[in-house]
């Protein structure tokens, strides 16, 4: 198995301790990964998409045409990433006139977007692919007796329309929970499960907001879980509970801090990577519970 | 409620602008039409949780109404997630989430765009990153990466393929970043 690695914006330059899990990850599961040379970003929301359909589309599909030279489906850990160039794929795919656009504006550097890659998302593609049993079997430690909140990320559910992998209800994703849970970790409901992190768009525009929306998000994981770790598919959603704990705290809005990490984060050290390579770069303090799963 | 501040809630129907509709199906929000104000887009988004004046529902109401400028007035627009609940649970397949986009660039044509998205597509531009860390390859290298992630900031060649590409769209027309020369790659975190 072999797939083209879209890195981005924020994993590349604000995680490369994410970045480094991935590909720690990936291959000891026996997926190759290829590295896209020459990608760019996605384009992500507040880019291309707000300024034209048509250019939007086109960036995104000279990312898509490295892939498809390569004959390589895409997998990102990135929720924009994911869901930019999913939503660009179903686009040009269902109007064959914006596809016949961007192809013209692709005459400019000699290549052509034909449709034939997919994109996936790290924990969909390895819950598909690769399989529960397989992870299973090849950890080297657990989660056990570790409680985890998990926030999916809306990119990973909506619009189901535009993924190749859906959910069976969209509203009760249950693939994240499954792939913590295969890691040993107990992974209740909360109320807020599926409520938006805040993190993007929104923390641009208006950060005030965006902590209010994040803080009732982190209060009912607080008060209905209390985890010993908050897990993420997505590393937007990484940044935002990595960093917004803090902001809070120093506005006396909360009195406590919950760890988190990117579930590729966590799967690398359960399959024996370096905690400081691959969390290394995390600002809430997770030294105790990356100390208590490998122990586990 | 004063009546002060009632009176600035009062929608004016007479600025309405004719043809607005109109733009924002050219630019991308095809249905429009579709949408029959049932609010469960509203019920939906995460901005009416966090308490912004204008959402999917009241964007498509005022675009309806020819609200131009209300709506240039007021940055919510910018702070949409994208997160494309409205879409999913559009009993109309309206797709909310790409009208919102569609008045985001009727708002780029009238330069009525926030600095952040500025920067972003500058930077977009010059490096190939939206998001970029002039200095992440000190914290690249000490996880153990290479100072340069694969992409068009260790290509140069697939960088100028890209800004072949922005050059040929609307973006260029637009005159809203330099697009001759060669920028120069700051920090950008948008």
């Amino acid at each position: 198995m072999k797939l083209g690695f879209f890195v981005g914006c924020n994993t590349a330059f604000n995680r490369p301790d994410l970045e480094r899990a991935t590909r720690y990850a990936f291959p000891a599961l026996g997926v190759e990964l290829d590295d896209l040379e020459g990608q760019s970003c996605c384009p992500v929301w507040g880019t291309m998409p707000s300024v034209d359909l048509v250019g939007w589309c086109a960036v995104a599909a000279r990312n898509w045409a490295i892939a498809e030279e390569k004959g390589l489906d895409i997998v990102t850990v990135c929720g924009s990433c994911y869901g930019s160039l999913a939503e660009t794929r179903y686009k040009m795919l269902t109007h064959p006139d914006i596809k016949a656009q961007v192809n013209e504006i692709l005459k400019e550097i000699g290549k052509e977007y034909k449709g034939t890659s997919k994109v996936r998302l790290a924990f969909n593609y390895l819950y598909y692919e690769v399989g529960p049993d397989r992870i299973r079997e090849v950890i080297k430690h657990k989660l056990e007796g570790l409680t985890v909140a998990i926030q999916p990320g809306c990119h990973s559910l909506w619009p189901s329309k535009v993924y190749v992998d859906k959910e069976e209800d969209p509203f009760h994703p249950k693939v994240l929970k499954e792939m913590c849970e295969v890691l040993g970790a107990t992974v209740p409901y909360y109320s807020r499960l599926l409520d938006c992190c805040g993190m993007g768009a929104m923390r641009s525009t208006n950060r005030e907001r965006s902590f209010s929306l994040f803080q009732k998000k982190l209060v009912s994981i607080k008060e209905e879980v209390d985890p010993d770790l908050i897990v993420t598919g997505c590393s937007s959603c990484l940044i935002q509970f990595d960093t917004a704990q803090e902001f809070l705290r120093k506005d006396r809005e909360i009195n406590f801090e919950i760890p988190a990490l990117h579930y590729m984060q966590v799967l690398a050290l359960c399959l024996g990577a370096d905690p400081e390579q691959v969390t290394g770069l995390a600002r809430t303090n997770v030294g105790q519970v990356v100390k208590k799963i490998l122990e586990g | 409620m004063s009546s002060a501040q009632a009176a600035s809630l009062v929608i004016n129907l007479t600025d309405s602008e004719p043809g607005f509709a109109d733009e924002i199906k050219e630019l991308g929000g095809e249905e429009l039409l579709e949408c029959i104000q049932c609010a469960k887009c509203a019920a939906a988004c995460p901005m009416v949780l966090a308490g912004f004046s204008f959402f999917n529902k009241r964007i498509i109401q005022a675009i309806l109404l020819g609200l131009r400028e209300v709506l240039l007035d007021d940055s919510s627009i910018w702070a949409c997630q994208s997160c494309n609940r409205c879409t999913e649970v559009c009993p109309r397949e309206v797709n909310p989430f790409e009208i919102i986009q569609a008045m985001r660039r009727v708002a780029v044509r009238e330069f009525a765009l926030p600095t952040m998205s500025i920067e972003g597509l500058k930077s977009l531009y010059d490096t190939g990153h939206a998001v970029y860390l002039a200095g992440a390859g000190n914290t690249r290298a000490k996880v153990g990466l290479p100072e340069k992630p694969p992409s068009t900031v260790a290509y140069p060649e697939a960088l100028k393929e890209l800004q072949a590409i922005m050059r040929k769209t609307a973006l260029a027309d637009l005159g809203i970043i330099p697009m001759n020369g060669f920028g120069v790659a700051d920090t950008c975190e948008v």
